[in-house]
């Protein structure tokens, strides 16, 4: 009898046009974005690996310099795409990609792609997770609206009940249905996703890949699948179709377009991101104060540079420097990432109210383009600068310090360059995603559990015909 | 003549109905509550990047006495200068030691659209070091926040304001041809283009009315800066902007009603427009900019960057690996007659950094260059969507828009230029910095986009969108001469 209510309420789904105008053309966005986004993400890797190793080439290929010119030079590093960034792009346009390891001070990760893009961009960039997060439920709103209220308005409920068909079957027969276009729709995209994404993974991310897709298969069908129950919930409990047309768009306003904005706002206002400029300010007055302290203990003097430290003291007066700047640079930019996670733990809790928030930032974290792996990468690249900068200090401390006076004339043996070795930056595995985003499966799991509670409450108490 | 009156009397009955079944006050109370929470976000945003801008200007003026007072303590022999932080040295006070700052006013229709201004800064500080060590700054903001974007007015009146209308226009006619009342009301001498255009009327003017005139008064009421006489013009444009807008899609509820379909199909086929004018189109218009007018590669830049500099530090290698002699001799560092020493290694920056931005303008220039291709592309594409034409219209007149950051990149770019050639003398020949010259640096002055190109480009998207809606309410009146009332 399942298999009869589904399939009565699919036959209507494709004879009214719904299912085919509504789900080709999310069908469509799809696999258009799929595509486009493989081919823009094969060109950036490529480049991006290459960029590197030309980098680190000319880096090799300094010859017999002074070794403090050869951290001015320094080199880039670029993040790699995770493979799954073809599915959703999650913060990486807002984030960059590249940073500049040099001398003195902690890069950030610079250009931003949302930077080189139009005002246009921000009416939201065609992804598949988009089309996924923000169109499957409004087609499910379409296919699924008037799956009780019709039923209710042509009479044929009345007669439904009355021949004892059990309401609870009869929800699950309509729930059946609407899962079986939605998947209908949905597969072939998410096999060419999937398929793309295993196809361009590094050798040996191809099980990571499979397990993470299954991860988004089981978010994006949990929260679908609470889309699907509440549909029919508020369409069990509105009288006639129109009015469950109507609540069912304010819902989808509300939870889509809205909340992620008012709820990301409130996470803003709860923990305050600093302005660029009282950022640096923050940085600045925090170096001055500890570095006083630094010099004060190691060369007698008070201010960084004073013309009282021999140049005979640069090499060690380096490190003291470095090693402060660390330690001030750990715990700013500590504070500031701090700052950005606590503002998206809220929002993930907070998805309890709008579930797209929660499957976005899982979908995000499973993609490996949220900001907590932004934040690995920022931290392995300044795990780098640092390499790149102990070697240069201690080799001046070894061989510049003795020249005396004549700090600057001394070159370093061109093998000393060997020993920065190559950056290198694996992509964090799974449990890293996880590890940090469980919250979101727990939310998305309420969330899929208590829509079926409604929907149940809902059919076996107030249907009413 | 007797048709205006009969126009009359639909609009007093309907507004009469609506009142009495209150849902045009509920509409028009979510619209209130709504527009407030927007102008409250724009409002903060703008007052954000005011205060940026009085911080920078305050220390500018704090860096400008102090570095009198250091100069003056130096003179008196009370301080000792150091390498790196001496106001006579043209070095510090050329590489960033002036605390110079480029910056960007925000304009009083500001808070009507954050735009662009999230992300792109709009101060930047100037030194004579190459462009590519400070061009590239962003401004910090939430990543989050970034990619929900923000609740502001441009947003609730490009994606919500078309709901609105909908929900109190979608049965115009079916629902009173449902009811059986749309017979008795065509047995009155009154037909149904008037009886249309009445119901249109009143619920255009309450719902348009509020979203073009409300967040003005507000904008008058908490933003001195918008009170201008100056400013009339652009919040006059915005009006008509929001009213060319809201008319659109009154024009399609009007179309829609004019097809003679159903209720339920009437909702479901303004849904689906919504959905492709407002969310696809727009997406996919932003992908095919993309494809069509893709942004040069950071990755080369940034490797033909790093190519250069190499290039430049073997160019001044014995300049760079000149010493500092100051230790041996003090007195290097203080100012003789109006001359001062320049240790190698400063002039070796110096040279370092002219050379890098003569060989990388080419390359950037590519960059501002594509964006502003993609922007014609948008202007040209545009018509496609009516939200692109509004949304980028809004970012404009709220001086937020990618254009005018493009300008002010380009302005900062020129000063940059101008600061760099001002110190090229006094770096090369050893000049002293005095007090005079402390006091009469360079300064940067802002020049606004003419206020022409801003106030046509928006009187052209106001007058696109009028096109628009005529073109569908031509359509409407046709159709409805074929309305089967049964």
């Amino acid at each position: 009898m399942l298999r009869l209510i589904a399939s009565k309420d699919l036959r209507e789904f494709i004879r009214d046009g719904r299912l085919p105008w509504a789900g080709g053309l999310v069908v469509l966005l799809l696999v258009t974005a799929a595509a486009v986004g493989w081919f823009q993400q094969t060109a950036v890797q490529a480049e991006r690996s290459a960029g590197q190793a030309l980098d680190y080439q000319a880096w090799l290929n300094q010859g017999a310099r002074h070794p403090h010119t050869a951290a001015d030079q320094g080199m880039n590093v670029f993040k790699p795409e995770p493979p799954l960034a073809v599915f959703d792009t999650g913060v990486q346009p807002y984030v960059g990609s590249t940073i500049w390891l040099q001398s003195h001070s902690q890069g950030e990760v610079k250009f931003r792609p949302a930077q080189d893009a139009t005002g246009l961009q921000r009416f939201g960039a065609l992804t598949p997770a988009w089309v996924l997060q923000v169109l499957a439920p409004l087609l499910i709103i379409i296919l699924g609206f008037n799956a009780f209220a019709s039923e209710r308005e042509g009479g044929t409920l009345r007669q439904l009940l009355s021949m004892g068909v059990p309401t609870r079957r009869l929800l699950w027969g309509k729930a059946l249905a609407l899962a079986a276009s939605v998947t209908l729709l949905l597969l072939p995209g998410a096999l060419l996703v999937g398929g793309l994404a295993v196809a361009s993974a590094p050798a040996g991310a191809a099980v990571d890949i499979i397990v993470r897709l299954a991860a988004l298969g089981l978010g994006y069908g949990l929260y679908l699948s609470a889309a699907i129950f509440l549909v029919l919930a508020v369409s069990a409990i509105c009288r006639t179709s129109r009015v469950a047309l109507f609540s069912l768009l304010a819902i989808w306003i509300v939870g889509v377009l809205i909340a992620p904005k008012g709820i990301s706002d409130l996470a803003v206002a709860l923990h305050p991101t600093p302005s660029r400029i009282d950022f640096a300010k923050a940085v600045r007055d925090e170096e001055n104060a500890t570095s006083r302290e630094v010099w004060l203990k190691n060369f007698g003097v008070e201010t960084r540079w004073d013309p009282r430290v021999p140049l005979s003291k640069w090499g060690i007066a380096l490190r003291v420097t470095d090693h402060n700047g660390y330690r001030v640079y750990d715990r700013q930019f500590g504070a500031l990432w701090d700052t950005f996670e606590r503002q998206q733990r809220f929002q993930e809790w907070a998805g309890l109210a709008a579930p797209v928030i929660a499957v976005r930032s899982l979908s995000m974290a499973l993609s490996g383009t949220d900001f907590s792996q932004h934040r690995d990468f920022s931290k392995a690249a300044e795990r780098q600068r640092r390499i790149i900068q102990e070697v240069v200090s201690d080799d001046l401390i070894k061989n510049a310090d003795p020249l005396g006076n004549r700090h600057f004339s001394y070159r370093a043996n061109p093998s000393l360059w060997a020993k920065v070795p190559e950056f290198q930056y694996p992509l964090p595995r799974i449990g890293f995603a996880l590890a940090r985003h469980w919250p979101s499966v727990a939310v998305l799991a309420a969330t899929f559990l208590l829509s079926v509670a409604l929907a149940l409450a809902v059919v076996s108490r107030r249907l009413s015909v | 003549m007797n048709r205006m009156r009969t126009l009359r009397t639909v609009i007093r009955h309907e507004l009469r109905t609506l009142i009495a079944d209150r849902s045009l006050a509920l509409v028009c109370a979510l619209l209130v509550v709504l527009i407030g929470y927007a102008f409250y976000n724009g409002m903060a945003a703008a007052e954000n990047r005011d205060r940026a801008v009085a911080a920078v200007l305050a220390s500018e003026r704090q860096a400008i006495e102090s570095n009198l007072e250091t100069l003056r303590r130096i003179q008196a022999g009370q301080q000792r200068p150091g390498p790196f932080a001496n106001p006579a040295n043209p070095a510090t006070i050329g590489s960033g030691g002036a605390g110079r700052y480029a910056v960007v006013p925000t304009i009083g229709l500001a808070p009507v659209a954050i735009g662009q201004g999230d992300m792109i800064p709009n101060y930047y500080s100037i030194g004579y070091g190459s462009k590519v060590s400070f061009m590239y700054d962003s401004e910090i903001e939430s990543p989050w926040n970034l990619l929900n974007g923000h609740f502001d007015l441009a947003f609730l009146i490009v994606f919500l304001l078309p709901f609105l209308v909908f929900s109190l226009s979608y049965n115009l006619l079916s629902s009173e041809r449902e009811a059986g009342t749309l017979r008795m009301l065509l047995s009155q001498p009154l037909d149904l283009a008037t009886l249309l255009t009445g119901k249109v009327v009143v619920r255009a003017t309450a719902i348009i009315g509020i979203a073009a005139i409300f967040p003005i008064v507000l904008l008058l009421i908490f933003r001195p800066e918008a009170r201008g006489a100056e400013q009339f013009a652009g919040a006059a444009l915005w009006m008509a902007l929001v009213t060319a807008y809201g008319l659109f899609w009154f024009a399609l509820a009007f179309l829609v009603n004019a097809l003679g379909r159903s209720s339920a199909f009437n909702a479901l086929s303004l849904m689906a427009c919504w959905t492709l004018i407002v969310l696809v189109v727009p997406v996919l218009l932003n992908l095919a900019v993309g494809v069509a007018e893709p942004a040069p590669s950071r990755t080369e830049l940034t490797n033909r960057t790093l190519a250069i500099k190499a290039e430049n530090l073997r160019r001044y290698d014995q300049l760079f690996h000149g010493d500092y002699n100051y230790v041996a001799k003090p007195d290097a560092l203080l100012a003789k007659d109006g001359r001062i020493e320049m240790p190698p290694r400063t002039r070796a920056t110096f040279l370092a950094d002219r050379d890098m931005d003569a060989n990388i303008d080419v390359l950037l220039k590519r960059f501002d260059d594509q964006l502003r291709a993609q922007q014609q592309l948008i202007d040209r594409l545009g018509p496609v969507s009516p939200a692109v034409i509004a949304y980028e219209g809004f970012s404009s007149l709220a001086g937020n828009s990618s254009r005018r950051y493009l300008a002010f990149k380009g302005q900062v770019d020129a000063f940059h230029d101008h600061w760099r050639a001002y110190f090229v003398p006094r770096i090369l020949g050893g000049r002293a910095m005095n007090e005079a010259e402390l006091r009469s640096l360079p300064r940067w002055t802002w020049r606004e986009l003419p206020n022409q190109q801003t106030r046509g480009d928006a009187a052209w998207r106001v007058a696109l969108l009028l096109t628009l809606t005529v073109l569908l309410l031509a359509l409407g009146v046709v159709k409805l001469q074929r309305y089967k009332v049964a």
